[in-house]
């Protein structure tokens, strides 16, 4: 996600050629991986990972207004779709865009978000925040309102509370009181004000913060709490499974007790305990670079610039499109142990035609049994093959 | 012996006070309870429309009072001083009569006030034109019509109004028409008919304005088959009431009452039902009306009682073969109406004049769709020559600075300058007037939209157009 | 004692007399010229050292505290009334045949509404100053329970199975959804501007609410006031109705069938410079009519007539029958009654162009209006017998209910409720405030561009000079008694001057105040307006770290990078506490390009949170643009060192500014600082 909206490719050149030549030691320090609680599945309460297929994709010749897709998030009946052109929603077989004209901040949507409580759509723009609620479409942006920033990278909806992460700090908006608070590298433990995700789950918040990990807030308490990666400023990942992977986060994602980090060098899980890394060589990741995750329930989907990639921590479930063609395939990988306490890797590869609409995937969201995602070119969805 | 002279004295001095006393007091009392009504003996013409001062102009016309309860008895001539004297009006106090008289045979007709306590008068104007109609205003001034000869503005009679002992006289209708017959609305605003004269006669109609000649606008156009004949006058329940005559059968005159709320919307004819001719109205305190009412032609007009619940006439209260009842004032207190502030300021030379949007018509509020060709441009019309032509702004607004107290039209034309529509009634505006319309024919009941006119983001435009700039006092009301 | 001595002492205290009367005379003249900055205000030394006091022996001896009945609920065998008296803090329990008060039920701060429950066991009363809902049980008639709410509680509505209760928040702008089980607040939903007014469809299915002030947006663009529409299955907005061109949406009314929502509304004309009264280029009245179908279209008719205004409409009940309408019109003493079918015929035969311009037709009103009914002062609420047979008007600044047979038409009886006597001077104030008759035809008053005594939200162009210049954002006029000069040009250095003669001379119009009525509009003005508590800000005087940091950077003298912020430049030193102006004119370069040149009153901050827009032209939206978009050059207070951070917690604080009762003790504090240094 950096990526887009700031290059930063001689760090990530770097980064790279460090991966590969830790990549060995890595992959030597995999048994490590046994004590954490993302292999404590045992075999019997392990679900199978879900696989979506029977892929369909939308462009503006469907009616999209960019093929530029950002974010996706499906609300009950209908798919909103945030692109370089507008909000886009799917809806009844149909798409309908929303842009500054009807009220939208900024054209550029880049995260978008539904309360449950309310109903109401919070939306992060490139140049402000939105709510729009039964039609009508209201603006904060950092000249009218406490919003921190107008580079709005992401928005989520937490009860009446509504948390904003931008260029300029974390901004956390009570609905209730209408108050803004900003939490910036002044009274929080960040290294820069700027931030790139934030997610909620059981009283806390985790805010990705660039440079300074995850930032853990409690809500009850207005405590703040920050995992940062023991290895400081390297960019490898020297002792396996000691914190997160990289202090560069660019999103998080909490759901049943989990928290999922990712990072343009990998990913990492939390159970609360331990942490437990992922890259591209000793998992399904379609790629270390991660532009986005979102954790539904067990399974965490994972937005690469190589590709989708969905797990539980112990199975893989990766989505490429072959460059030449639609068509594409899904990958699965197993991780399981064998009885001498080995690692059983099994790979299965389904083709799909056609498959995601490109493999640089920035936004995803599933709902029961379908999973939508946001590409650099074009909006996928998929059905849950059974 | 001394001291029963001094009683005696005592006694007799205090008799007469008290005598005197009393009756005054009874004399005071008497003519609170007055009708005070003018009548000729000569026979009355009807309305003639085609000069412009006959109408109100009666000779050897006779202000006198009528004791209400005694009808029967004998009427009190309160201006044998005069050759002729009508139009009695009764001030706020019950105090004084003000009326349009004419000493001798061929005086002009002037104003006077008489002191209703010893009948005495006093001339209130005193000029070579004549002069009539008067009507109190709050804070001690009046109104009245006056003739001005060869005026440029081509004007028959126009308002005036000036202090009760005749000073600081001013004019305050300033278009090509003749004004007659005012009255004072309750809300402090001077009702008057006034007729088009320039550049041809037009209908009679009541015009409202304000006692500074400023926001002056029709009020009520009657039937085309009528013409107004009388003041219109406010009841105590928000009606106006005046007599309207056929223009055909020119002895039938009607009772008209219409709702001050809704005037051009409320007309009923209170007599529809009654033969003969009306001729005045008056209201009284106790909400019903007096009338001067004749039967027919050979008849003469007496003073009845009308009841306007049941349509109906009551008692006669005046009945004189000898003479036509011309018109009628109860004495007596009476609720003085507001008296309104004024905006002026003669150290301003001009007025501003908004138009909210031009091709608003009244055809789109009687639900006519039908499309009518619409202009971007007006052309202003003086008197005796144009003043100018602008184009609108794109929301078919303007806005125009125009020379106080000078009468103009305005028509919209098409780029080549036919004219599509128009022109307008003639307007005026009076020095720091400011004033708006919602169009140039716009139902008169539309209000304007909420929204800013183009034309007001700019400064206005200088009309007559060959003035580059008006050098006048600068005005800060607010 | 001999003549020539009387004569002696009667000439000497003549000469006495004399000498002290003329000069003493003279003197007085002076004085009271400098009071009330006009020069023919009569020597009458009461009205300004008697009635004019704000507190103390003299305010007590000469003001009466009134029970100024606000809202109503019938009970449904139509037995008992219940009435909310809004200053006397109460619910009170009123038998309406007998005219009798039975009981005074004492609940929170300023009740606004009152609603029964289905079966008659319970009275919820919001309670708009202490922000919670009194619950009541109507069999003892003790407030049973008292739940929070959101800032500034006002119309409530019971959900059709009686077990969530609605409460409108009308300072914070949402409604909020009360589980009456637990007595836990369940939701929360933002709302149009302003609301009050909310009610539930017929078939339950449907709740409306509707706001007061209009949606905040730029000087020119159409007005816009929201109709929220609540789904009650899901508790969900499925609607948010922008009413065009109209605002002061005070309630709602829906005919027994459904078919129709109505709303009461006034449509102001800021947007056209203010140059005349007639024909309405200032304020017109009406209702919103909403066909409750799919594609239902939203009609606005006016109530107004060509010549008469029908200023400030309240409340709309509609009779069981579905026939009539009456719609209390609170500035001018009336109700008008409106025949429902006319109105359904109007709008069954009307082209959408057509119904579009009567939105704007004086005269349309001759068809659907069939009555107007004159009541005591200042009618607010509005409540029908569950028979349709009565219909009872709250004659708030009567203390008096009017009982009206709405067959008839007639008023048939009022209702004591047992207020004081005694009309006070500020009383008689309060009563012109919220009366137009000293407008023009009845066209607007005091009240109706000061609702609540505050300020309406919108921006008038006054044109002082020409038109279309000199915008003027509407001010509060809450507690303004010590915060002379008054308009944003400081030009009218006392309240008498602000109501005198050029008030009425560009403004209303018509005849001038009295000095009498001036008077009474003064004392009102002075001593009568209370600001609201800030419960939502700052609700027990403590600041929060952010508001406490805020007020050190209003209080700063130096800048972010060190530097010495010039004396006229901080924010303490135009606005110190109490009112938080020192009542001088300043320059802070927001003059626009269509201003003429002049200096501007610094205005006073209390409960600044609740005017937006801000600024003389109302071009700020929110606080926070005053230094934003608007506070580029430095000259509002140093500004542009601050982070983002600072800038909330600076306007954290300001929020936080409460009534001037509240702020003296910082006053003291802020003085004896200053003193000290």
């Amino acid at each position: 996600m950096r990526k887009i909206f700031r290059k930063n490719i001689p760090r990530t050149a770097v980064a790279v050629i460090l991966c590969g030549i830790c990549s060995v030691a890595v992959i030597n320090s995999q048994p490590s991986a046994e004590k954490s609680p993302a292999n404590a599945h045992s075999k019997d309460d392990a679900k199978p990972m879900p696989v979506y297929g029977h892929w369909k994709n939308f462009t503006t010749k469907d009616g999209l207004p960019s093929d530029h897709a950002y974010c996706v998030r499906i609300d009950g009946n209908r798919v909103l779709v945030g692109t370089h052109e507008g909000l886009s929603v799917y809806e009844d077989g149909k798409w309908k865009t929303y842009t500054t004209k009807d009220g939208l901040a900024h054209n550029g949507v880049v995260s978008i978000d539904v309360s449950e409580l309310t109903g109401d759509v919070w939306i992060g723009t490139f140049g402000g925040l939105n709510r729009w609620s039964a039609g009508k479409f209201e603006t904060f942006t950092q000249l009218n309102s406490g919003l921190p920033n107008d580079l709005v990278y992401c928005v989520i909806c937490d009860g009446k509370d509504v948390w904003a992460a931008t260029a300029g700090g974390a901004g956390h908006y009570d609905t209730y009181t209408k108050a803004w608070e900003i939490f910036t590298e002044k009274n929080a433990p960040m290294h820069e004000p700027w931030t790139y995700g934030v997610s909620a789950g059981d009283g806390k918040i985790f805010i990705a913060a660039w440079g300074g990990g995850v930032i853990e807030y409690t809500t009850k308490t207005k405590k703040f709490k920050d995992y940062t990666d023991p290895d400081g400023e390297m960019e490898i990942d020297l002792l396996p499974d000691d914190g997160i992977v990289h202090d560069i986060t660019t999103a998080t994602s909490y759901a049943d007790g989990i928290l999922w980090v990712s990072t343009y060098f990998g990913m990492s899980r939390y159970d609360g305990s331990h942490w437990k890394g992922y890259f591209d060589h000793d998992s399904g990741l379609a790629s270390n670079f991660i532009n986005f995750i979102r954790a539904k329930g067990p399974v965490v989907f994972i937005c690469s610039d190589k590709g989708l990639s969905s797990t539980d921590g112990k199975s893989w479930v990766t989505y490429k499109k072959n460059d030449n063609n639609n068509d594409g395939m899904a990958i699965i990988k197993n991780f399981g142990r064998n009885d001498d306490n080995t690692i059983n890797k099994t790979t299965k590869e389904i083709p799909l035609s056609p498959s995601i609409a490109h493999n640089f995937i920035i936004g995803v969201d599933a709902d029961k049994d379908v999973l939508w995602v946001a590409t650099e070119k074009g909006v996928s969805r998929g059905e849950l093959m059974k | 012996m001394n001291k029963i002279r001094a009683t005696i004295v005592f006694f007799v001095v205090m008799a007469i006070g008290s005598a005197c006393i009393f009756f005054s007091s009874c004399s005071e009392k008497s003519m609170n309870e007055m009708i005070v009504f003018t009548r000729s003996s000569g026979k009355t013409k009807y309305l003639d429309y085609d000069t412009t001062d006959s109408w109100r102009y009666i000779p050897q016309a006779q202000i006198v009072a009528l004791d209400p309860n005694n009808p029967a008895g004998s009427v009190k001539v309160l201006t044998t001083n005069y050759y002729s004297a009508r139009s009695p009006q009764i001030s706020f106090d019950g105090k004084y009569l003000l009326f349009a008289g004419q000493q001798k045979q061929n005086d002009p007709w002037q104003i006077w006030e008489m002191n209703l306590r010893d009948l005495k008068t006093r001339q209130i104007i005193a000029s070579k034109e004549n002069c009539t109609d008067p009507a109190y205003l709050p804070g001690g001034r009046l109104v009245f019509s006056k003739f001005a000869p060869n005026d440029t503005l081509k004007a028959g009679h126009s308002l005036y109004t000036c202090n009760l002992d005749g000073s600081n006289l001013k004019r305050i209708t300033f278009n090509p028409h003749t004004y007659f017959a005012s009255s004072i609305l309750s809300d402090g605003r001077v009702l008057t008919v006034g007729r088009q004269i320039f550049p041809e006669k037009g209908d009679p109609m009541f015009i409202i304005l304000r006692p500074d000649g400023t926001k002056a606008d029709m009020f009520y156009k009657g039937t085309k088959d009528t013409f107004i004949t009388s003041p219109g006058l406010e009841t105590n329940n928000g009606r106006i009431v005046f007599i309207e005559s056929d223009k055909v059968f020119r002895g039938k005159g009607n009772l008209i009452s219409i709702s001050y709320n809704r005037p051009l919307h409320s007309r009923v004819n209170l007599t529809s039902e009654i033969g003969g001719d009306f001729h005045a109205v008056c209201p009284l305190h106790s909400g019903r009306l007096m009338v001067s009412y004749r039967k027919s032609e050979s008849d003469r007009y007496a003073l009845y009682e009308f009841d306007p619940d049941n349509k109906a006439l009551g008692k006669v209260l005046y009945n004189n073969a000898e003479y036509d009842v011309l018109e009628a004032v109860e004495t007596g207190k009476h609720d003085r109406p507001k008296k309104l502030p004024s905006e002026l300021d003669m150290g301003v030379k001009t007025g501003l004049l908004l138009c909210q949007d031009i091709n608003v018509s009244d055809m789109q509020s009687s639900g006519n769709t039908a499309s009518f060709p619409k202009s971007s441009r007006i052309e202003i019309v003086g008197i005796d020559s144009t003043l100018g032509s602008i184009d609108v702004e794109e929301d078919g607004s303007f806005y125009l600075k125009v020379l106080a107290d000078k009468p103009f039209q305005i028509q919209t034309v098409d780029k080549d300058g036919h004219i599509l529509r128009g022109p307008s009634d003639w307007i005026w505006l009076r020095p720091n007037e400011r004033r708006g319309c919602v169009g140039c024919h716009q139902d008169p009941e539309m209000v304007p939209v909420n929204r800013v006119p183009l034309s007001v983001k700019k400064s206005p435009v200088v009309i007559p157009g060959h003035i580059n700039k008006v050098i006048e006092k600068k005005v800060s009301l607010e | 004692m001999k003549t020539s001595g009387i004569l002696s002492v009667l000439l000497f205290f003549s000469v006495l007399g004399l000498i002290v009367y003329f000069p003493g005379r003279k003197w007085a003249r002076v004085h009271v010229n400098s009071k009330t900055a006009v020069g023919d205000h009569p020597l009458n030394c009461l009205s300004c050292h008697l009635y004019t006091q704000k507190s103390g022996f003299i305010s007590k001896l000469v003001n009466r505290k009134y029970m100024s009945p606000f809202n109503m609920a019938v009970s449904k065998e139509g037995d008992r009334l219940y009435v909310v008296a809004q200053e006397d803090n109460a619910l009170l329990v009123v038998d309406p045949e007998k005219k009798k008060v039975l009981k005074k039920i004492i609940v929170g701060n300023l009740p606004h509404s009152v609603i029964l429950s289905n079966d008659g066991q319970r009275a919820y009363v919001s309670n708009e100053w202490s922000d919670d809902v009194s619950v009541i049980d109507l069999s003892t008639s003790k407030v049973v329970d008292t739940l929070k709410t959101g800032n500034g509680p006002a119309g409530l509505s019971l959900s059709a199975d009686n077990k969530s209760l609605y409460v409108v928040n009308s300072y914070s702008s949402n409604i909020s959804v009360l589980d009456l089980n637990t007595g836990e607040e369940r939701k929360r939903f933002d709302t149009g501007n302003n609301p009050t007014g909310t009610q539930l469809s017929p078939d339950g299915k449907t709740l409306y609410v509707t706001s007061r002030r209009a949606l905040i947006a730029p000087y020119g663009e159409t007005l816009k006031s929201e109709i929220t529409v609540l789904d009650e299955n899901s508790q969900k907005i499925t609607g948010r109705r922008n009413i065009e061109s109209a605002y002061m949406m005070e309630n709602i009314a829906f005919t027994p069938t459904g078919d129709l929502a109505i709303v009461t509304m006034i449509r102001p004309k800021n947007l056209v410079p203010s140059i005349q009264v007639e024909l309405g280029w200032m304020m017109t009245y009406g209702i919103v009519v909403i066909e409750q179908k799919e594609n239902g279209r939203v009609i606005q008719l006016l109530l107004d007539e060509p010549n008469a205004y029908y200023s400030d409409p309240f409340d709309i009940v509609i009779t069981p029958d579905g026939k009539k309408a009456f719609v209390s019109h609170s500035g001018v003493n009336t109700i008008s009654v409106v025949n429902i079918d006319s109105v359904r015929s109007l709008i069954d035969k009307s082209s959408p162009e057509l119904l579009n311009s009567y939105s704007d037709n004086l005269g349309i009103s001759s068809r659907y209006v069939i009555k107007r009914i004159k009541t005591g002062a200042n009618p607010k609420g509005l409540a029908l017998s569950s028979d349709g047979k009565l219909l009872y008007v709250a004659e708030q600044l009567e203390d008096r209910i009017a009982v009206i047979n709405t067959k008839s038409l007639e008023t048939v009886s009022t209702i004591d409720l047992g207020g004081p006597n005694k009309i006070t001077v500020a009383r008689q104030g309060r009563r012109l405030f919220n009366n137009s008759g000293h407008t023009f035809q009845n066209q607007f008053d005091c009240y109706t561009c000061h609702p609540d005594m505050h300020e309406d939200g919108l921006v008038y162009n006054m044109a002082s000079t020409d038109m279309g210049r000199n915008l003027t954002n509407t001010q509060s006029l809450r507690d303004i008694g010590d915060t002379p000069p008054y308009k944003w040009n400081g030009k009218n250095q006392t309240v008498y001057k602000q109501d005198g003669m050029r008030f009425s001379t560009v403004l209303t119009r018509t005849e001038q105040f009295n000095y009498k009525d001036l008077d009474a509009i003064t004392a009102y003005i002075i001593t009568g307006i209370p600001y609201p508590p800030n419960l939502q800000y700052n609700p027990n005087g403590e600041l929060t770290e952010s508001q406490l940091r805020g007020k050190a950077i209003f209080d700063r003298t130096m800048d972010n990078l060190g530097n010495d912020i010039p004396e006229n430049n901080r924010c303490i030193t135009c606005h110190p506490p109490p009112y938080y102006t020192n009542l001088k004119m300043a320059y802070v370069k927001t003059l626009a390009s269509s201003d003429d040149s002049m200096l501007f009153d610094t205005p006073h901050l209390n409960n600044i949170y609740a005017s937006p827009p801000y600024l003389h032209d109302g071009r700020a939206a929110t606080l926070e643009e005053i230094w934003t978009k608007y506070g580029k050059e430095d000259k509002h207070g140093r500004v542009n060192d601050m982070t983002k951070n600072q800038l909330n917690d600076l306007i954290d604080y300001l929020k936080s500014l409460r009534a001037p009762a509240y702020e003296h003790n910082v006053s003291k504090k802020f003085h004896a600082k200053n003193q000290s240094n």
